[in-house]
């Protein structure tokens, strides 16, 4: 057995356009982009009939006939059926989580190469039975004679008919994302203002990478969509300080503006040992160098909900002696804009520092032209399982692309039940 | 060659409802429905600029097992030729009234992948009456193009039984079937009762024959039968990942599927291409045989 950790490489992704609940996918199911955009990947590898070490993928929002859904994507694409395959899902963490699983059997010589991707379709949504009948059907299903039979019918009422949509909603507080977001806010003493900054900042980073080309590569149309649908590249101050407040009451910062919409879409990457890029020929864009995940107490601790990567963080600098500063990209995921900004905030404020992160020094603020370069969620939708896939391609081609020196990417993702994934990238 | 020119697709309603003329007694003699001609006419018609609808193409996906993608699958212009098809053979100067025909053999060349946005110009004729071993045979030809390039050419056989066949001792159809006895089967496909009417809704092919029971057994069958090119989809379906872009997809259609059904199907490498078949599970009813190549 080899006990040498080899580095992981990435060499690119390739993602859908990401599109609005409800438009251009309202038809396509998970598997069918996921299948897409993995044969996409196939194609810009020329991974034709390749047996890869591993494809790893997830959606949040999964009927239970999925259960295989990436295996089955994969028998669905130009890859050798021999290429196994497994789901995961951790919520808005699932695509950086999946490359992190595929990484580790990476630097451990368990696969030489393998796929991380994400998707996630809130159009083509599973919708469940009411409870109350399901355990009724299963009754049913247990019960030995008609009497029996008869008398499970006959508790079945009206109301138990209409069936239960996925909600957006934390299983133990009862609250939407956006309410524990809107409470973070306030929390934070957020205005409405650097909210609706961020939300703007990121349409026109991203409105300027399509213009650039910088996207040319990574981004493969899909049913007729070129572009990310939800991308308002002429959006101004002034619209966005028109839009009513949706979370966080009448007085709320937070709007349909500075949140995430609901969204389709799927995203993939590529990673492979040094030996296998080498002998295969594509050019290493970045090495997968370290991950953290976290988690936050949400429920009794009052801790907010998408607070986790502000732990997640100091944990990985510390690992790899570095400090907050020495990042040249922050890809921060904006699940909300104020999820961006209470994570800044919490990271330059001494009492968050010492007394939640244990640490003696606030890790202090960053150089906010290095965050989300290339526009975020905001701008480009949020497929839930899809992002982590879009950040990662994005944030690899950054580091390959920049002839200023840079060297060294911090990604973060904050994720529903008070979790958290980060990631280090570094150029070769 | 006559072409003509058309600037939309057929009304599908109105040459099923002439279709269905055809079947009344005397009513060939009437110039407008077709079966009073004997030669099949020298009538090409050609229908240019045809858009790939995307909500139909995801329904035709749903109803043959296809994944949704930007890609076309190979059997699709089928449907978006049919109409013309329809109209060459509901003409008054068709010498066979399409309904009652069985549609014996189809085979298909695709020379690339075609992708939604592309806009096709069809041109569909006929070949010559041909003596079949159980009647008579005749061929649809269709041809794709995207601005001159050839994409996609079909060629749809079709029988019509007893009338003066017989004749050809060696007919090019019927006689000597693919050898599928070595196949494998690799899966089993529960057809449901309603999978015409569901195919029939997509492809505009609204022959009752496929749509339900009462409309099958004034032509000898006990229920619906499905679609001919709904199996064929539905094996390219099972084939398609990982096919390359050039390909002929060959099929002939042996007994119809009676409708529901279990089904299975079969195939195995044969001569650099793939061989495969679709069976009922229980008795073995042969029901299509085809080469991938």
């Amino acid at each position: 057995m080899n006990s040498s950790v080899r580095r992981v490489a990435v060499l690119g992704g390739v993602r859908i356009p990401f599109a609005r609940q409800n438009g251009p996918y309202a038809n396509a199911s998970n598997q069918d982009m996921l299948t897409a955009t993995l044969d996409a990947l196939v194609e810009k590898f020329s991974l034709e009939r390749e047996t890869l070490g591993e494809v790893v993928a997830g959606a949040v929002l999964k009927h239970s006939r999925d259960f295989n859904l990436t295996r089955e994507a994969v028998l669905g694409t130009r890859l050798d059926p021999a290429t196994p395959a497994y789901d995961v899902q951790q919520a808005c963490g699932t695509g950086l989580e999946a490359a992190i699983l595929i990484a580790n059997k990476i630097a451990l010589h368990q696969i030489d190469a393998g796929i991380a991707a994400g998707v996630d379709t809130t159009s083509d949504a599973p919708i469940a039975i009411n409870e109350d009948l399901r355990r009724l059907l299963l009754d049913l299903n247990r019960s030995r004679s008609n009497a029996e039979r008869l008398r499970v019918i006959t508790k079945v009422r009206p109301q138990q008919i209409v069936p239960e949509l996925p909600r957006n909603a934390e299983p133990r507080t009862g609250l939407s994302m956006g309410e524990h977001a809107a409470i973070m806010a306030r929390d934070w003493g957020l205005t409405r203002e650097e909210q609706d900054e961020l939300a703007l900042s990121s349409h026109r980073k991203l409105a300027a990478a399509y213009d650039a080309g910088f996207l040319d590569d990574l981004v493969i149309p899909f049913l007729g969509l070129e572009r990310d649908q939800n991308l308002r590249p002429d959006t101004t101050m002034e619209k966005l300080a028109q839009l009513k407040p949706v979370f966080g009451g009448e007085d709320g910062t937070m709007t349909a503006g500075n949140s995430t919409p609901l969204s389709d879409g799927a995203s993939a990457v590529l990673l492979a040992s040094e030996d296998w890029a080498t002998k295969r020929g594509p050019p290493v864009q970045a090495y997968l160098t370290d991950a953290q995940t976290a988690a936050v107490d949400h429920v009794h601790r009052r801790e907010g909900l998408l607070m986790a990567p502000t732990y997640a963080v100091p944990k990985l600098l510390e690992r790899n002696q570095l400090s907050l500063q020495d990042f040249d990209f922050y890809e921060i995921h904006e699940a909300f804009a104020s999820q961006v900004l209470c994570t800044l905030k919490a990271w330059e404020d001494p009492v968050y520092c010492r007394e939640r992160l244990e640490l003696e020094e606030p890790l202090g603020p960053i150089d906010r032209d290095k965050l989300n370069v290339h526009g975020g969620s905001l701008a480009a939708g949020h497929p839930f399982g899809a992002t982590g896939g879009r950040i990662i391609a994005g944030l690899a081609k950054a580091l390959a692309d920049d002839t200023h020196g840079s060297r060294r990417g911090l990604i973060s993702i904050c994720a529903a039940g008070g979790l958290g994934v980060t990631a280090i990238l570094e150029k070769p | 060659m006559s072409v003509r020119e058309l600037s939309a697709s057929p009304n599908m309603a109105a040459m099923f409802a002439r279709a269905g003329a055809a079947l009344i007694p005397g009513a060939s003699r009437l110039p407008f429905v077709s079966g009073g001609a004997r030669e099949i006419p020298d009538l090409t018609l050609a229908l240019d600029d045809v858009a790939i609808d995307p909500d139909r193409l995801a329904r035709y996906d749903r109803v043959c097992g296809f994944s949704l993608s930007d890609s076309v699958p190979a059997t699709y212009p089928h449907i978006l030729a049919f109409p013309l098809h329809l109209a060459l053979m509901t003409n008054g100067s068709f010498p066979l009234p399409p309904i009652g025909l069985v549609h014996i053999a189809n085979r298909i060349t695709h020379h690339r992948r075609l992708r939604i946005g592309e806009r096709l110009a069809l041109r569909v004729w006929a070949t010559g009456i041909e003596p079949h071993p159980r009647g008579r045979q005749f061929s649809i030809r269709t041809e794709a193009r995207v601005a001159d390039e050839l994409v996609w050419e079909e060629a749809s056989t079709n029988l019509r039984r007893g009338q003066g066949g017989g004749g050809g001792d060696a007919g090019p159809r019927g006689q000597h079937h693919r050898e599928t006895g070595s196949l494998e089967p690799v899966a089993t496909w529960a057809l449901p009762g309603d999978l015409g009417r569901r195919y029939g809704s997509v492809s505009g092919d609204l022959n009752p024959i496929h749509l339900h029971p009462l409309g099958a057994r004034p032509f000898g069958f006990r229920s619906a039968i499905a679609h001919g090119m709904w199996t064929k989809a539905r094996c390219l379906a099972a084939l398609a990942p990982g096919l390359p872009e050039r390909f002929t997809l060959e099929v002939e259609f042996r007994k119809p599927i009676l409708l529901p059904s279990t089904v299975e199907f079969l195939e195995a490498p044969r001569d650099g291409g793939i061989r495969f078949a679709v069976r009922e599970a229980a008795r073995g009813t042969p029901h299509l045989d085809g080469d991938w190549a």
